[in-house]
């Protein structure tokens, strides 16, 4: 499988991640997004019309959404992943596939704006992100009422793993992840999964890293 | 409200939001805290500012029975001092660096802090129970008008959330932010307490449409 892939892009980090998880082998292929504008040349826009990045290449299948790459990568490689096949649980798991997109327009979008100095309306964004946080925050208050961590059960999904890094990344948008307990601890979750990999702004739990050995002169 | 003239401590959290080995923000009148608990579930409450450049501490980790600072890895005991600054692996840190920790007391899953000592322990609400944290964009009157009571001599509001009775403890942060821990009856059944909950996201919208309200005349 070939990723097309930008190491600050957290759609792509998405499916690092997930392949990281699940133990799938994918070929990196670097994309010059920025400053280069890559996704905008010719060769990727005969892969991707849309020009986004990530793009994943398996033979002859070519996907250009995350949530898509996700599914695909859990269903070949670790099926628990897309839940238990359960009806209402599967129905859930794709309102938080859908939910992502929000996410990424809103905290996403702030983040262009603040880091890469993309045109747009930063306020706007911002409350539309802090909605979409909130909305975020009761559904997690409600899965601990219920002694459960993850966003459909007491085990990771695609939808964990399709919501996390936009929120984690939120701050590099100006938003503060403060009023979020619940949030806090299901960033805490995912961060401790076996097998969790970092992208530059999020990080692997510190306290899971031995204690810097005194240096001995 | 909290703090007032008969209770000196601040409600800052909830005692299930800051598990043993982690560190959340948090906010009292007399400044920003990193609330941590260590490992074997002492609680402290120290300045959220490091000693050494100022980098919160609550973006920091606990390791043991230490709070480390994210940046230079400076880290700190429960008595606030400094135990270790990795650049100087040998020198015993001078005892003026020290985070100024608070007074913290847990009482019936709340987590209070308060800056000089107290007779008094903080107040105890007989048979409920804290659901939740959460943040308002909307000043203490806006509050209560929403919820259709006033805060009583001891500070609590009393009011309706989804048919059922709850308690809420109101922390003014700013102007136009309160910080809100929302209690339940201890024997409210699941679905009561998602109900109280998602009535909370109700009185949240009311109380900040009323502020903005005023804000337009
Ligand atoms: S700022 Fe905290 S260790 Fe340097």
């Amino acid at each position: 499988m070939k990723l097309y892939d930008y190491i600050l892009s957290p759609s792509c980090y998405k499916v690092r991640l997930l392949a990281a998880l699940t133990g799938t082998q994918l070929t990196l292929r670097p994309v010059d997004f920025h400053p280069g504008g890559e996704h905008l040349s010719p060769a990727l826009l005969a892969l991707n019309p849309a020009g986004s990045i990530p793009i994943l290449e398996d033979g002859e299948l070519v996907l250009t959404e995350s949530s898509a790459m996700l599914v695909y990568i859990a269903a070949k490689a670790a099926p628990e992943w897309l839940g238990s096949g359960d009806p209402a649980e599967s129905a859930q798991i794709q309102q938080w596939l859908s939910f992502s997109h929000r996410l990424t327009a809103s905290l996403g979008g702030a983040r262009l704006v603040e880091m890469l100095l993309r045109p747009g309306d930063l306020a706007a964004l911002q409350a539309s992100g802090v909605k979409a946080l909130r909305e975020l925050e009761a559904a997690l208050a409600v899965q601990r009422m219920k002694g459960d961590i993850f966003l459909t059960g007491s085990k990771p999904t695609v939808a964990d793993i399709a919501c996390f890094p936009y929120v984690a990344l939120a701050p590099d948008g100006s938003i503060a992840l403060d009023p979020y307990p619940s949030i806090r601890l299901w960033l805490r979750a995912v961060r401790a999964l076996d097998g969790f990999i970092e992208m530059p702004g999020i990080h692997r739990l510190h306290e899971l890293k031995p204690e810097p050995a005194k240096e001995t002169a | 409200m909290f703090p007032n003239n008969w209770c000196k401590w601040t409600p800052v959290a909830l005692s299930a939001d800051v598990p043993a080995g982690t560190v959340i923000p948090a906010w009292t009148p007399t400044g920003d805290v990193a609330l941590w608990r260590s490992q074997s579930g002492q609680l402290s409450a120290s300045s959220d500012r490091c000693p050494h450049r100022g980098m919160r501490l609550s973006h920091g980790f606990v390791r043991g029975e230490a709070l480390a600072c994210i940046y230079h890895g400076w880290s700190y005991g429960r008595d606030g001092a400094c135990l270790r600054i990795p650049a100087h692996p040998d020198l015993q840190p001078p005892a003026s660096i020290n985070t100024r920790n608070q007074i913290t007391t847990e009482r019936e899953g709340i987590v209070w802090v308060v800056n000089e000592a107290q007779d008094e322990p903080p107040p105890s609400f007989d048979g409920y129970w804290p659901l939740r944290s959460m943040t308002f964009q909307a000043s203490i009157a806006a509050l209560e008008a929403a919820a259709g009571a006033k805060a009583d001599i001891s500070g609590l509001i009393r009011c309706t959330l989804g048919g059922e009775t709850a308690f809420l403890l109101a922390v003014t942060k700013g102007e136009a932010e309160t910080i809100v821990h929302v209690l339940a009856d201890k024997n409210a059944s699941l679905a009561q307490r998602i109900a109280i909950s998602q009535a909370g996201e109700q009185l949240r919208r009311d109380a900040e449409s009323a502020d903005a309200l005023e804000g337009a005349n």
